[in-house]
């Protein structure tokens, strides 16, 4: 890391002569900057290395040329993803100015000594762990993680289960209250309305702490398991057949406690056997056998997990009369029956009467 | 509407040289009035910085995004910009990224050296033109920070090309200069007035100004660009990720590269529009083979058989087949016969008042879109959605159907895969069952049977496939060569291999013993063409391969591969789903 302040040469670098002068000679425009830029995060690449910077400007008459403006940057091979570590510029870059808004602590020429140090430090610290504690003096410490940058999941709909993707010892003080309160009734069968009633929790906030969840990939999203439930085989299946370690962790999942552990033949002929038209339940008859050791639901969540299956929803859709008519608000061949079984209250029973006694209703599988 | 998160937020031409960095134009532009300063001055810390946090959740309002956009740029003055835009010469010939707050700027930095010139100036005295004072350009564009990363890479492209033309014309006819004299005038001309941008003005004056607002809308729209530097030079260039967009989807360039490479001369084209519309849009100096193959392509013929009708060589036709799907234009199938089997794509969007249900119940009245997806929700083939009773103009209809739903990307076809997988060794043991080994045999098996059937690397197998039901070859590339198929010879490992090739060993040599125990208990086994033609087969029961895909390369009829199937099923696993090596068949949802 560098940080340059007025002079147009990088006055400190940890660790030293890391930038080659060259290099530096065709960036500082985007170091030490107009005035228009300071305070924007920069990043810019050239010759295999890419700096993240924030310079700051200070303008007070006591400075010479009566501004003072620096800059704390990283540089980092330039193919690094640096959005993680675009956070961490910009706190220290508010740090020092504040401490030098203060203390004059960037420029006071006996402080200044200490920022190698320092420097040296976060360098150490962040590249081990990620995480840093830099003691400016007695009163000051400035503490900084590097955040993983993620994607944002999707919302999750009250009528899908949340289920743990590993065996997670969790210290429960690292959670909030809420995530605690729901934390025992995931099982990967409960679904989000569900949890809701049983850990009296309301619905909005179950599903922001699941969604919280879901983005530090504690858990997955998997619709909810009924008999009535139809699923179908997806490329990925290829990957049980050809991965050893995942075929041991699938058998290991399937087996009923207790019992002999379940072949690959037997898991990969159920899998094989889900498919548009077959429900769970004629899975069962079919292969009653084959079954006696395996257990359906954890066969059929172990295979959403892993992307083996996917689920077939069914969805009604109300033909409207002539024309233009009114269309039904659940029968637009928006919604699935999970979703209007759990809006409406509904048993898969009794909304499958509804449709079956309507000759105007037509069904989606997709 | 939501804007675009892959619509680039603005285009912006700086110059270095002699006087210095100079913005010459930048698209779109504010009206001076509206320009914001950068934030210079005093800002209450509390406020919300507008313009700051982009991520914001799906739904949120569409006007917010199109003011942040605004924001994004306009932030940034005429004069900033020349400065950053503009990087030395060092960084010039290689991809110029920059980023800053939440835009971030892609370009090719291109320096114009004066060889040409110099060399005029010298050898005529008194020189006619003007020396250019011209050192480095950029055509930089500013995309948002967190859009897609694959697009940087595509917009950076799109900024070489433009670069490379420039270059030509400044070298041949100062063309650059020229263009930067007439936008710079108009600046400095409009520099006294207020309310309307200079740039306004700069349009009608400059062919290059028109040919980058030309470049920025079509990004946003069509992602398709396609015009002529100084009226000489083309410059084309297509985004997939807008090209290839789809109603209730998007299709990833991955997807679209993968299709490529997975071309095989069974598969058939499916034009995405109409043949007399494409055939309109191509440009006039295109080659005569490219019109030839769109005017007889079928979705019903394979491309081996529209190499032999169209009379061109088939890797030509795979090269324009390429072409076409690259640009949006096809799409690359499995050929349409009776027995392919199609299913509701998941991705389709069923609503009762889609778009796409307009366009159905225009394009065949007295049907309607939603009860035709619902015949496809349980796949089956095709035969059976025929209607026996129906007449042949009826039966065609229901072809043109099946094809317009295609190219919707609402359906998707289903192939059937096979798998080796004998049953456990031992009643009581603990162990899971065997697994398979495909990399094995799809190495040695395949490489080795196309080696033999080609003799140039960029040709495929030969064979003409009439319909679904009997793919035959021309020249069949395998042989039985393996003496008496006995239960003896199973287990003698090294010998003739049933492919006949030397190059690798029997294939049922890389079983274990178990393996080959369980296959010739099989009561089939016994049978000695059906063992036979279980182990010549038997590199393709790996799960990698449908079994369209093993009756063309085995000429092996349907018909006989199922018996075969259905009699050794004790040691096999079959499964049917969509076919991984055409992700672009097939969307993901947006």
């Amino acid at each position: 890391m560098k940080q340059p302040p007025q002079s147009e040469s990088p006055q400190d670098e940890v660790p030293e002569d890391y930038l080659s002068r060259e290099l530096f000679d065709m960036v500082h425009v985007y170091i030490i900057t107009k005035p228009e830029l300071q305070n924007k995060l920069i990043t810019v690449t050239a010759l295999d290395k890419k700096l993240v910077g924030c310079p700051v400007c200070i303008e007070h008459k006591k400075y010479s040329r009566n501004a003072l403006l620096f800059n704390l940057g990283m540089v980092c091979d330039a193919k690094t993803k640096t959005c993680s570590l675009e956070p961490l510029v910009k706190k220290l870059a508010g740090y020092l100015k504040t401490l030098e808004l203060e203390n004059g602590f960037v420029s006071n020429e006996s402080s200044k000594q200490q920022l190698p140090k320092l420097m040296e430090v976060l360098l150490k610290e962040i590249n081990e762990s990620g995480k840093c504690t830099l003691p400016i003096d007695n009163s000051n410490t400035i503490n900084l993680k590097v955040i993983e940058h993620r994607r944002t999941p999707a919302t999750v709909q009250e009528y899908e289960v949340p289920v743990f993707t590993q065996c997670w010892d969790y210290d429960a003080s690292q959670w909030d209250l809420t995530t605690q309160q729901i934390l025992p009734c995931i099982d990967g069968f409960r679904h989000l309305r569900k949890i809701s009633d049983e850990a009296d929790v309301e619905l909005n906030l179950v599903r922001i702490a699941v969604q919280n969840l879901l983005y530090y990939g504690v858990v997955a999203i998997v619709p909810i398991f009924q008999y009535s439930n139809v699923y179908c085989a997806t490329p990925r299946l290829q990957l049980l057949a050809e991965d050893a370690s995942l075929q041991d962790e699938c058998l290991t999942y399937i087996t009923k406690p207790g019992y002999r552990k379940a072949t690959l033949r037997a898991a990969f002929l159920l899998y094989s056997s889900l498919s548009p038209g077959t429900t769970v339940r004629d899975l069962c008859c079919r292969h009653a056998p084959h079954l006696q050791h395996i257990d359906e639901r954890k066969l059929v969540q172990f295979g959403l997990m892993k992307g083996f299956i996917r689920r077939l929803h069914k969805i009604p859709l109300k033909l409207p009369a002539e024309g233009r008519g009114k269309i039904s608000r659940w029968f637009n061949g928006c919604h699935c029956y999970d979703e209007i079984c759990c809006k409406k209250g509904l048993s898969y029973k009794e909304l499958e009467e509804k449709t079956e006694h309507d000759p105007g209703i037509i069904i989606f599988w997709k | 509407m939501a804007r675009d998160r892959t619509n680039p937020i603005s285009v912006i031409l700086v110059s270095s040289g002699s006087r210095g960095n100079k913005l010459l134009f930048r698209y779109p532009f504010q009206c001076k009035t509206k320009q914001q300063t950068a934030s210079t001055g005093r800002r209450n810390r509390f406020a919300i910085v507008s313009g700051g946090e982009v991520e914001e959740q799906e739904g949120d309002c569409s006007e917010s995004c199109l003011l942040t956009d605004e924001h994004l740029v306009s932030g940034f003055s005429d004069t900033i910009l020349a400065t950053i835009l503009a990087p030395k010469s060092e960084l010039c010939g290689k991809k110029f990224e920059l980023k800053v707050d939440d835009v971030r700027f892609v370009g090719h930095a291109t320096l114009l050296q004066h060889e040409n010139s110099s060399q005029a100036c010298k050898a005529d005295p008194s020189p006619k033109r003007e020396v250019p004072t011209m050192i480095l350009f950029n055509v930089v564009f500013a995309l948002r920070a967190h859009a897609d990363p694959s697009l940087i890479g595509y917009v950076h492209t799109l900024s070489r090309r433009l670069a490379l033309a420039l270059r030509r014309e400044e070298w041949r006819c100062q063309y650059l200069t020229r263009e930067a004299k007439v936008m710079l005038a108009a600046q400095d001309e409009m520099g006294a007035h207020d309310g309307e941008s200079p740039f306004q003005d700069v349009l009608p004056k400059s062919k290059l100004a028109r040919d980058l607002k030309e470049i920025y809308d079509n990004l946003c729209s069509t992602g398709l660009v396609q015009l002529y530097i100084n009226n000489w030079l083309e410059v084309s260039f297509c985004l997939p990720h807008k090209v290839h967009k789809v109603e209730s989807g998007h299709v990833s360039p991955e997807s679209i590269s993968r299709s490529l490479r997975n071309i095989r001369p069974y598969h058939a084209l499916l034009l995405l529009g109409e043949c007399k519309s494409l055939l309109s849009e191509l440009p006039p100096d295109v080659s005569p083979a490219l019109s030839r193959l769109i005017k007889i392509t079928t979705p019903m013929k394979t491309l081996q058989q529209l190499a032999l009708d169209s009379d061109l060589a088939l890797a030509q036709v795979c090269q324009l087949a390429s072409h076409l799907v690259y640009w949006g234009k096809a799409n690359i199938i499995f050929p349409l016969c009776e027995s392919n089997v199609y299913m509701l794509s998941s991705t389709a969007d069923t609503y009762v008042y889609s778009a796409n249900a307009e366009n159905f119940s225009q394009q065949f009245p007295g049907h309607d879109l939603p009860s035709m997806l619902a015949e496809f929700s349980l796949p089956t083939p095709l035969v059976e959605h025929r209607n026996p009773l129906a007449n042949p103009d009826q039966q065609a209809q229901l072809v043109h159907m099946v094809v317009w739903l295609l190219q919707r990307r609402l359906l998707i076809q289903l192939h059937t895969y096979v798998c080796l997988m004998v049953p456990d060794a031992d009643e009581s043991d603990a162990t899971s069952g065997t697994v398979c080994r495909p990399p094995v045999f799809l190495e040695c098996g395949l490489s080795t049977q196309e080696a033999r059937a080609t003799s140039v690397p960029n040709t495929l197998p030969v064979g003409s496939p009439s319909s679904g039901d009997d793919l035959t070859l021309a020249s069949p590339v395998t042989e039985v060569t393996s003496a008496e198929a006995s239960s003896a010879e199973f287990g003698l490992g090294g010998e003739d291999s049933p492919v006949g090739a030397g190059a690798y060993e029997n294939p049922l040599s890389v079983l274990t013993e178990h393996e080959r125990r369980c296959i010739l208990a099989v009561p089939a086994a016994q049978n000695q063409d059906d063992l036979r033609l279980f182990t010549r087969l038997l590199p393709y029961f790996c799960g990698r391969q449908h079994l369209e895909d093993v009756m063309y390369h085995e000429n092996v009829r349907r018909s006989q591969l199922l018996t075969l199937l259905d009699k050794f099923r004790g040691v096999l696993a079959i499964r049917t789903h969509e076919d991984p090596a055409l992700p672009a068949l097939h969307c993901l949802p947006s």
